[in-house]
């Protein structure tokens, strides 16, 4: 069935307001810190003072000799798990060797603030007096702190297991590189070579932070049955609870994550963060406990960063302005930890184009910093960084205007992809048509006191599909109430609500919808990678016909007719029979109610992708006496397949443009020489505030992905990939200066000034 | 050490026993539980514990229990009236202003104490107002947008 405009549809693709923004504007909205149960006691995390070092042995019986505390903990409480464990997620699994060690050191520590014991008490102020009596004897280590440094043969190694994966041969001795990855095709040496034009840019990339205003909060309880019920700030309840169990070495079975509200997650809230440790704690003291992170604790080491990054990229053209290479080396800050696959990123910097020569290799670099996470298109706005200005600069070298370019090179629906296969529909055509007709485009640069620049850069992100399941259980009033295993992070239950309102021809306030624990709903993948609406609209809408399929058979009964002789339509089913009789769905369920539940149930997997593209375009002025650089004007254009709800569409792609700029212009962790973070709160660590941003202008492109219900693409990782490149095109248009660090802070913009002045 | 401390929230004069080291945030997250205030990080650099002390936007973690006696203090539970939500929470609600929802409750507190001072804002000057609060999912401009339809809905009145 070919996907249809969203003007075809009644309720999917309007602009509705969010079903759950009452609770959210009036304090309702529930978040884990907000819980308090009967009994519960409060716990903290004593984390490491050293980047690197060996532990010797933890002492801790002066804390548990404190007057009111219940419990402490330390690896020695949980089963060891070998180098090579995991548990099922997506196309990899996750290394569960490496969540272990996130949430409490075993042996060794390798960064500043990685948790090595826990305390529950009768309140946070003697946890926290418990802390400072646990006797952790170190031995320290020698620290290796940037990518360069931990790849250099002669750096302090580690892990003793680690050996670098996907050389040959094997190597003979441990390193800190965890994998090199390679992709692909042609002769790109050569075709380097012999180009008409080049361009080589290296670029560096700070560690930042996704920077969710919602510290990671649990609530942990173990009833006299040894069930434990886990009330978590997660993006995927189901991996929670996996990792819970194998944490404790407790059967799935025996334990239930509630997922409440979350504060925001941008891919850090995927992993555990102290959630087994609150579990243990639990069980040892028996009253509920609550753990709540301090701002310091998730800037200083308690949550997974993303990666900081050295990239190096070369491109070439011929005199007609067509990409004959591209090349590029991409080394990933992991952190404390190996397992940091680059492929994804990889791919993501080049896909855009089609060139006929690649060559794209990355590293899993680690160091004593923490395990890196995702954020929001993992990886994508570092190599972009690289990769648009990359081509810009190119084009510069040409003369040739960058829209041109792109268009000249552009990927299309069946160029070959960095894999090797083609293109599925993809929609850049159109984007770069509509960037060449938009104001933001064809307007002049405004003149100011200051140098002035417009910056063009695109962005790509594959997004993932995996498993998604939901249930629609008919009330005895007739009104379908939806459980679906997906995480609200910024609009699921009301554009599912849609869906479903669609799909029973019924007004979006007949639909009660809400996301399940892992006990009351089907095996759902977290809310990550692009995937949720595309796959839960698939979930939802099977669920909606097995539900539909069931009421129509007691229909049938009710109206003596034929299932196959009734129509159904805006929640009542007719006979077809001139002046045939008909039924609602409220006064079918009232009549057979104690029939028994209509249930409906679907499940989503392995949908086909829906790749998302963004083309943006802004102009910024540059104050060369400080380095400072506003942004004036923000425009994203992207292709979403068609948009279930154009507000939330937009909502997405603004904050994701906002982080972008942040990650730009302010954003880097700033390490000093022992591995400790030097910038751990708010306002050291600048995130954009409403002054520092203008109103950002989104373009909704509609190319629908075949075989995927309504069309649907991913929206809310892309918009943050294009925003570094894009501003610092604007920079290079404006002064002539290539930024090659990022965050591109006013001192590293100002120094860069200075050098091109100096002669 | 534990007190007695009596004060005025949402309009009720509310008693609570309150450690001397409790925050305004804690006595009213904790021992009073108003949780609509959050805690994004203890510093008073995000703005999510946003309160209205005497009809000035304060951050509650700033400020100890023991300074509360003596102030009309209102919380976002003490906004709307019954069924019906403020003019500032309707129009967050209509224009898609809150996505994780972590920020909202001190923005719609900022921007009350915005509005009852200047009736008709600038746009600079509502940024001005919530810079403030840091937001993480909205990017702000469906947030200012709501403030000037708020401003303009409460004129009208």
């Amino acid at each position: 069935m070919a996907p249809k405009p969203s003007s075809a549809y009644q309720i999917v693709g309007k602009r509705l307001p969010r079903v759950d923004a009452k609770e959210r504007v009036t304090g309702q909205a529930l978040y884990p810190a907000d819980l308090t149960i009967p009994g519960m006691v409060h716990a903290k995390l004593l984390r490491s003072p050293h980047a690197h070092a060996r532990i010797r042995s933890i002492d801790v019986a002066r804390a548990q000799a404190l007057k009111g505390v219940l419990a402490v903990v330390t690896a020695a409480d949980f089963p060891e798990l070998p180098v090579g464990a995991t548990i099922p997620m997506g196309e990899t699994g996750y290394d569960m060797w490496m969540i272990a060690a996130v949430n409490l050191a075993r042996g060794k520590v390798h960064w500043v603030g990685q948790p090595v014991a826990g305390v529950a008490a009768v309140d946070v102020h003697v946890a926290e007096a418990a802390l400072a009596l646990i006797e952790v004897d170190y031995e320290p280590l020698p620290a290796v702190l940037d990518i360069a440094a931990a790849m250099d043969p002669v750096a302090p190694v580690l892990h003793e297991h680690v050996f670098t994966k996907g050389v040959e041969p094997r190597p003979r001795a441990p390193s800190n590189v965890g994998s090199r990855t390679v992709i692909a095709r042609g002769n790109v040496a050569r075709a380097l070579e012999g180009a008409a034009a080049r361009q080589r840019i290296r670029v560096e990339v700070d560690t930042a932070h996704q920077g969710y205003l919602e510290p990671q909060a649990v609530v942990a309880q173990v009833d006299a049955n040894g069930f434990a019920t886990v009330w978590a700030s997660t993006q995927a309840q189901f991996t929670a609870e996996l990792m819970i169990a194998r944490m404790l070495g407790m059967a799935q079975s025996r334990l239930k994550v509630v997922p409440l509200e979350i504060g925001g997650g941008f891919g850090g809230k995927i992993a555990i963060h102290g959630e087994a440790v609150a579990v243990r704690l639990a069980q040892k003291c028996g009253r509920p406990v609550k753990l709540t992170l301090t701002r310091e604790e998730v800037l200083q080491g308690g949550s997974g960063p993303p990666a900081g990054a050295l990239i190096d990229v070369a491109v070439a053209a011929d005199d007609g302005g067509r990409l004959v290479a591209i090349e590029g080396t991409y080394c990933m800050d992991a952190g404390g930890l190996p397992g940091l696959s680059p492929s994804l990123l990889m791919q993501a910097s080049a896909a855009l184009y089609q060139t006929p020569n690649l060559h794209l290799q990355g590293y899993d670099v680690v160091t004593n910093k923490p395990r890196t996470e995702a954020y929001r298109g993992p990886g994508g706005i570092q190599a972009a960084f690289a990769m648009e200005q990359a081509m810009d600069a190119l084009c510069q070298r040409l003369d040739l205007d960058p829209l041109e370019f792109r268009k000249r090179n552009a990927a299309v629906t069946g160029s070959t992809m960095p894999i090797g296969t083609p293109f599925p529909s993809i929609g850049l055509t159109t984007i770069l048509q509509c960037v060449g007709e938009h104001p933001c485009w064809t307007d002049p640069l405004t003149q100011g006191r200051l140098p002035r620049g417009r910056g063009l850069a695109l962005g790509y992100w594959r997004g993932t599909s995996m498993t998604s399941a939901g249930h629609i259980t008919i009330t005895g009033d007739g009104r379908p109430m939806v459980t679906m295993g997906a995480i609200d992070l910024s609009g699921t239950r009301t554009t599912m609500a849609q869906v479903v309102a669609e799909e029973f021809g019924v007004p979006i306030s007949d639909i009660h919808i809400s996301t399940g624990d892992t006990k009351s709903v089907g095996y759902s993948d977290g809310a990550a990678g692009s995937r949720v609406a595309r796959t839960m609209t698939a979930a939802l809408i099977e669920a909606s016909r097995d539900a539909l399929a069931q009421l129509a058979g007691r229909a049938a009964e009710k109206l003596q007719c034929r299932a196959e002789d009734l129509s159904y339509a805006r929640g009542v089913f007719r006979s077809r029979q001139i002046g045939g009789p008909a039924i609602s769905l409220a006064e079918l369920m009232q009549a057979t109610l104690t029939d028994g539940a209509v249930v409906g149930r679907g499940v989503s997997t392995k949908l086909p992708l829906g790749v998302e593209i963004g083309a943006h375009v802004c102009d910024v002025e540059v104050d060369t006496a400080t380095g400072q650089v506003t942004v004036l004007r923000y425009t994203a254009f992207q292709d979403v397949g068609l948009a279930l709800n154009p507000a939330a569409v937009e909502g997405q792609i603004e904050g994701s443009v906002v982080q972008g700029l942040g990650w730009a212009l302010t954003e880097g962790f700033d390490y000093g020489p022992d591995g400790r973070l030097r910038n751990a709160s708010l306002l050291d660590y600048r995130m954009p505030t409403a002054l520092d941003v203008p109103k950002i202008e989104c373009v909704i492109v509609e190319t629908p992905v075949p075989n995927v219900p309504y069309g649907v693409r991913g929206v809310g990782e892309v918009p943050i990939v294009p925003p570094a490149a894009c501003v610092a095109n604007a920079i290079a248009r404006a002064t002539g200066v290539r930024l090659t660090r990022m965050p591109m802070t006013p001192e590293r913009v100002l120094s860069a000034l200075e050098a091109l002045a100096r002669p | 050490m534990n007190t007695l401390i009596t004060c005025t929230v949402n309009g009720e004069e509310r008693t609570a026993l309150a450690d001397t080291r409790d925050t305004l945030l804690e006595l009213l997250r904790d021992r009073l539980g108003l949780t609509g205030a959050k805690e994004g990080c203890g510093n008073g650099n995000c703005g999510t514990c946003t309160v209205l002390i005497d009809g000035a936007a304060v951050c509650s973690c700033l400020m100890l229990a023991q300074e509360a006696p003596g102030h009309d203090i209102l919380t976002i539970e003490g906004l709307a009236k019954a069924d019906t939500l403020h003019p500032i929470q309707q129009a967050i609600v209509e224009s898609g202003g809150t996505q994780c929802g972590f920020c909202t409750p001190g923005i719609v507190l900022s921007a009350k104490a915005l509005l009852d001072a200047n009736a008709l804002p600038t746009d600079a000057e509502i940024r001005h107002a919530i810079a403030g609060n840091l937001c993480r999912c909205t990017g702000y401009g469906k947030i200012v947008e709501a403030i000037h339809s708020a401003a303009t809905t409460l004129a009208g009145r």
